[in-house]
């Protein structure tokens, strides 16, 4: 079991970096990762145990159904359902806060998952800067805030 | 039930800063409000179940219970067993979280407790401007914010 663990703190409230990131289905739209998203069988994407189908950059698709969503806590959790890399029984949470005496969040992304022998530290690599921490990057740039 | 939550971001690793909020009898240490403290019982520290006693500066007696303590999740839970405060079932928790992209950790202080609800205002603020925030304020001054 392979575990990726990335955090920032965002210089913006936690209610505005909530309102981009809550989309399940909004993806496309801030990560330079997924060329494009949809919801499959035409349900909401906040509707939890929805799939999203993701287009990647490089035509690979995947696809990964919301486990939780909480506007209460702002976290989200999903899963891997068909990926064209071998992450297997990949689970992935998103939580946030707000810092309170400084009007800023603060933004954790973790995951687990198996790959096979030797694959470990390039997935994890992978996951960890493509994914993570580009798509920290990526909402910073996305809200107009300083990289 | 009144709840309250504080945090903030301070200027070191979680290991540095935990290694100065961890220990339960050493408020006097890195918080300006309380003057001195000592644990009932000659018991250490880190057992669980353990009453600190100690006092503010203005010389007013609180006793609190330590209720859970994690070295892995960086956490500790306390409740008040005593207090000059009009409050009752106070629980609290103090918790570190690592910033994995800088030398700094996110620091939240959260407590929950039952009052007059005429009273509730000036406790919420009391506590979590007096107590929470003036810790994170003493930690920035110490560590960098």
């Amino acid at each position: 079991m392979v575990k990726v663990l990335q955090s920032t703190i965002i210089e913006a409230p936690v209610e505005a970096v909530w309102g981009v990131i809550r989309d399940f289905n909004g993806h496309d739209r801030w990560h330079p990762a997924v060329a494009s998203s949809s919801i499959e069988r035409r349900r909401s994407s906040d509707e939890v145990g929805c799939v999203r189908r993701f287009r990647l950059g490089d035509g690979s698709e995947l696809r990964e159904q919301l486990l939780t969503l909480s506007d209460l806590e702002q976290t989200f959790s999903y899963c891997l359902l068909d990926t064209p890399v071998p992450l297997l029984n990949y689970v992935a949470h998103v939580r946030l806060a707000p810092v309170t005496d400084g009007n800023l969040t603060f933004w954790e992304w973790e995951s687990r998952f198996d790959t096979p022998d030797g694959m470990q530290d390039s997935l994890a690599a992978m996951v960890r800067d493509d994914i993570y921490l580009a798509g920290f990057n990526a909402i910073r740039s996305h809200m107009g805030l300083e990289a | 039930m009144a709840r309250i939550y504080v945090s903030s971001v301070i200027g070191a690793p979680a290991s540095r800063v935990w290694e100065r909020v961890r220990d339960f009898n050493g408020l006097p240490r890195w918080h300006p409000r309380i003057r001195d403290s000592r644990i009932e019982d000659a018991l250490p520290a880190d057992k669980i179940g353990c009453v600190r006693h100690f006092h503010l500066q203005n010389g007013e007696l609180v006793r609190e219970r330590l209720l859970g303590l994690s070295d892995y999740d960086l956490f500790c839970t306390y409740s008040i067993l005593e207090s000059p405060m009009p409050l009752t079932d106070y629980v609290a928790t103090l918790r570190l979280t690592p910033i994995t992209d800088g030398e700094r950790c996110f620091i939240e202080w959260s407590a929950e407790f039952e009052c007059e609800p005429d009273q509730e205002g000036d406790l919420v603020s009391g506590i979590s401007g007096g107590v929470f925030q003036a810790g994170f304020d003493a930690l920035k001054r110490h560590f960098g914010g």
